[in-house]
């Protein structure tokens, strides 16, 4: 028998990821519910701009910030990554070892589970979206050429953001710890894209540390092209920087995980 | 009563010496903490670093530190006598050993309560008690409004409580409920923030619907002796009436336990 060619197995992987995930449609729909970081500093924001001379904070009302905090939701439920967890709970019991036998990377796998999972969850988002956005009074970009730009950014951000957290899952093989570091990871990750505050409220020096991270173009960007604040160039550069963080991220998750491997003495073996 | 006392000793007698020996875990724990404690702190720090910034929802900065500090250590209580408890309770469901809990001469409710404890995670509860320490320092707080905040978060935690057990008993019907942490913390999140820091709407949701304002802006009101005699009588009233509705939804939830393999 002849091995399958790379489509084939990409179909297929992706076929039975996105069956397995229409199981967990409830569970998919709780998850996008637990993130509400973003939406609670989106209520505190709006009251602070009511009570604000002028009803503004930096340029912002409260109906701007409903809209750059909603776009920040909405974003980052495209860019949600569980791999670390999966990846400590494989690596500690062991059942890694059966995935090592596949004539292909298990990454795959969970990035094909990844992906899938989107698609399970757009629905609902969407529906979620809109009824926040009624009740906040957002108003998003009229322009079109901003929604693919931003959905190019997201995907972008969601690979890197999937290398990097890949790479500390793969932590596991040295340390117990591996998702506190996933923690830590969030918490800079959430600070630095503006989940708190749009990236320019920061302290200046924050602001010109977060410039240099990939973080504000994962998150941050895609957000202000959906709110209208971010035009087509910095689309542009954005994505370069982007793919240039990504082929870092590719690479270092490959050292840590040919490194891991090595360590790697399966349970009860 | 003297025999649930002992109980309490011999349960965290076991547990801790179960917890220590993996002192390695400690670091990770440690970082856990810190990045909620970052979390809380980040949020209120953007908010006063806006030039002109002096209050959220007509609190100072001391004042919501204080209201973070009981985030805090409300964090803090869930994480170390709560969750490592309640997280339990599905489990023991599906896989039929919740027999062996009720099985005992004990009462049910207190074993699956109080039989684990999360060591790991008592800094959250100094890193709690260090912020409302260091933000009443610079506030006057009187002896009366430090037993009042002690008393009302007394009762704080018993809400707590209360919509933990309430949340984890559905398992008794749904077995599948770990998702029951986020769905909590989706809500408790705001609880970062003093109530009045959010539009009117949501203020009542935070608390007629989901008591979370009972949680850590009532015991910080206590403390800086703004609170309203109403407001102070609701909370033990709310956690009371908590307890005893728990309570009996516990007791119908037991009394329809059929165990995992019949």
């Amino acid at each position: 028998m002849s091995r399958p060619g790379p489509l084939n197995t990409a179909r297929v992987l992706f076929a039975t990821r996105l069956a397995e995930m229409a199981e967990y449609r409830a569970e998919v729909v709780i998850w996008m519910l637990s993130g509400t970081l973003s939406l609670v500093m989106m209520l505190v924001w709006m009251a602070q701009a009511q009570g604000a001379p002028g009803g503004q904070i930096r340029g912002y009302d409260a109906a701007g910030f409903a809209t750059y905090f909603l776009s920040t939701w909405l974003v980052s439920q495209l860019l949600v990554v569980w791999v670390a967890w999966e990846l400590d709970f494989e690596i500690r019991q062991g059942t890694l070892s059966a995935k090592l036998l596949r004539p292909l990377d298990p990454m795959w796998t969970h990035y094909a589970s990844h992906v899938a999972e989107r698609l399970v969850r757009i629905v609902p988002m969407l529906v979620l979206v809109t009824i926040f956005a009624l009740l906040s009074g957002a108003r998003f970009t009229t322009q079109w050429w901003a929604y693919p730009a931003a959905l190019g950014l997201a995907a972008l951000g969601f690979t890197a953001r999937f290398l990097y957290e890949y790479a500390i899952g793969l932590l596991a093989f040295w340390t117990e710890s591996s998702t506190s570091f996933q923690e830590l990871a969030w918490l800079v990750y959430a600070a630095l894209g503006g989940m708190f505050a749009p990236l320019n409220f920061y302290p200046a020096w924050v602001q010109s540390v977060a410039v240099w991270t990939p973080f504000p173009y994962m998150l941050g960007l895609p957000a202000q092209l959906l709110a209208g604040k971010a035009g087509p160039k910095d689309a542009l550069r954005g994505a370069l920087i982007m793919l240039g963080w990504l082929v870092v991220f590719w690479f270092l998750r490959l050292a840590v995980w040919r490194a891991g491997l090595k360590k790697y003495g399966a349970v009860g073996a | 009563m003297t025999r649930y006392l002992r109980l309490l000793r011999i349960f965290t007698g076991a547990t801790l010496s179960a917890q220590l020996e993996y002192r390695a875990n400690f670091v990770g724990a440690l970082l856990a903490s810190l990045g909620a404690v970052g979390v809380a702190l980040l949020g209120l720090g953007i908010v006063f670093g806006q030039p002109g910034m002096s209050s959220v929802g007509g609190w100072s900065f001391r004042e919501a530190l204080l209201v973070t500090g009981f985030f805090m250590l409300t964090e803090g209580v869930i994480n170390v006598f709560i969750e490592p408890n309640m997280s339990k309770i599905a489990d023991a469901i599906r896989t039929g050993s919740m027999d062996f809990t009720l099985l005992k001469p004990i009462d049910a409710q207190f074993g699956v309560s109080t039989r684990y404890l999360n060591v790991l995670r008592v800094p959250d509860l100094l890193i709690g008690l260090g912020l409302i320490t260091s933000a009443a320092s610079g506030l006057s707080v009187t002896l009366l409004g430090v037993l009042g905040a002690a008393l009302l978060y007394a009762s704080a935690v018993v809400i707590v409580y209360c919509i933990w057990l309430a949340l984890s008993t559905t398992a008794f019907w749904f077995v599948k409920t770990q998702n029951v942490a986020e769905l909590f913390n989706s809500v408790f999140g705001a609880a970062r923030f003093p109530v009045s820091a959010f539009p009117l709407p949501v203020r009542a949701f935070l608390t007629f619907v989901v008591p979370v304002a009972f949680i850590t802006t009532v015991p910080a009101q206590a403390m800086t002796g703004q609170l309203a005699w109403g407001v102070a009588l609701a909370s033990p009233v709310v956690a009371a009436a908590l307890f005893v509705a728990t309570r009996l939804f516990w007791l119908r939830a037991v009394g329809s336990y059929t165990s995992a393999s019949s």
